[in-house]
């Protein structure tokens, strides 16, 4: 029941999406395919290829100018940290467009399963490890390439991770709690919320966060100083306390 | 002679080799009596046509808001297919100059006799728009978009051109 009058909810807002979309930037039509607190998803088509429009909407408990300015700030880092990712080698959609007025971000279509889709069916019908090793290959190289060149990730998961599936590429997707950090901190708390996901979901595939940390090893520069980190923050969790 | 639908405007665009008369397409543009209006773009710079759609979707946004950076419609495409801030230097850069000889010719709702008129103003020979890859000046693109090898690694070179035009205003 619940469920019904939700999706009602988010067809009605999608509508008026739309019809806000055809006044201002027209495009393909949009079709809603998932929907979180922060922004609702959509696919459509751009240029002539097929996209993805992510909608950060306002939230209505917030005072307006604050909400405002926290919409466009977080829109705008998600788009300077994903194509910063690009610049450091590490695979995300293609920015298409940015729009401040309707707080959009317009991104390339990536084909292939989320790495969580693909963990979960190795937790079913058995681990292909070949396929393994190289997934926890390339999410360690990525994030050490990331992390090297400053960025944060923010919501390291299995599921924003995408497996791209006709190069069999590694795809980081969501910069929306990124930004640029050289603290080793913030990266070690970066790879816990990691270790903590793959923990959660993924406990039937075996040690993957291994195979990811030596991966990391091999391609970061700093590496013992976010080892050490990494350990601490296993021992008090990702908030740092603060007393006195 | 090649038309794309941006979000219900068409977008016309023809590439020219062997332009002979480059430096009056600049006087007539610069003075403002180019007829009809067209964008001029070095296409040298243009390695394939999408980052071009990408900037001409960015141009159709800011001029149904009224908030068009540049003089016109059609300077303001040449302006957001640089991917800076910098007005003169990107007209300069990514627009024509007395020599260009290799030109990408856009204008949007073209009807048939501006086409005519467009193909009758630049004094060269029109060529096929999958010409783009293959005359691209790579090192030249490299260089205004401070794209690295690393960036190649993962990106075609018009991706990582695309990614500059849509995030320019968000750096």
């Amino acid at each position: 029941m619940i469920n019904i009058s939700r999706l009602q909810k988010a067809r009605g807002k999608h509508q008026c999406f739309r019809d806000m979309d055809t006044e201002t930037n027209g495009g393909g039509s949009l079709v809603l395919i998932k929907q979180g607190a922060e922004a609702r998803v959509f696919e459509s088509t751009f240029g002539g290829r097929k996209s993805i429009v992510k909608e950060r909407f306002s939230k209505k408990y917030r005072h307006p100018t604050l909400d405002s300015k926290l919409t466009l700030k977080r829109l705008n880092a998600e788009a300077r940290c994903m194509t910063k990712a690009r610049r450091l080698g590490v695979s995300t959609p293609v920015l298409y467009a940015v729009d401040p007025v309707s707080h959009t971000l317009t991104f390339e279509y990536v084909e292939g399963p989320s790495i969580k889709d693909i963990f979960l069916e190795f937790g079913l019908k058995g681990v292909v490890e070949e396929k393994m090793d190289d997934i926890a290959f390339q999410i360690g190289d990525t994030i050490g390439k990331l992390h090297d060149g400053g960025v944060i990730h923010g919501d390291l998961t299995t599921s924003n991770m995408l497996w791209r599936s006709d190069t069999n590429q590694l795809v980081l997707i969501d910069f929306g709690l990124s930004f640029v950090s050289t603290l080793p901190e913030d990266k070690g708390v970066d790879l816990y919320v990691l270790e903590r996901a793959l923990l959660s979901m993924h406990s039937s595939c075996g040690n993957v966060m291994d195979k990811i940390l030596s991966a990391y090893r091999k391609s970061t520069k700093q590496w013992s100083s976010t080892f050490n980190k990494l350990g601490q923050v296993r021992l008090r969790g990702r908030k740092r306390t603060m007393v006195g | 002679m090649k038309h794309y639908d941006i979000s219900g405007t068409t977008l016309s665009v023809a590439l020219f080799t062997e332009v002979a008369n480059s430096k009056e397409l600049l006087e007539l543009m610069q003075a403002g009596t180019l007829e009809p209006e067209i964008a001029l773009l070095n296409a040298s710079l243009i390695p394939d046509i999408f980052p071009v759609l990408a900037a001409a979707h960015k141009t159709l946004v800011s001029k149904s808001r009224d908030s068009l950076t540049t003089r016109t419609l059609h300077s303001e495409l040449v302006y957001n297919y640089s991917g800076s801030k910098h007005i003169s230097e990107s007209l300069k850069r990514c627009g024509i100059s007395d020599s260009t000889t290799y030109i990408l010719a856009a204008r949007f709702n073209a009807s048939e006799e501006e086409l005519n008129a467009m193909k009758t103003l630049i004094k060269g020979k029109e060529i096929d728009l999958e010409e783009l890859e293959g005359r691209a000046n790579k090192s030249q693109i490299l260089k205004q978009y401070k794209i690295t090898g690393v960036e190649l690694g993962i990106s075609t070179i018009g991706d990582a051109i695309t990614c500059r035009i849509a995030a320019r205003d968000a750096l």
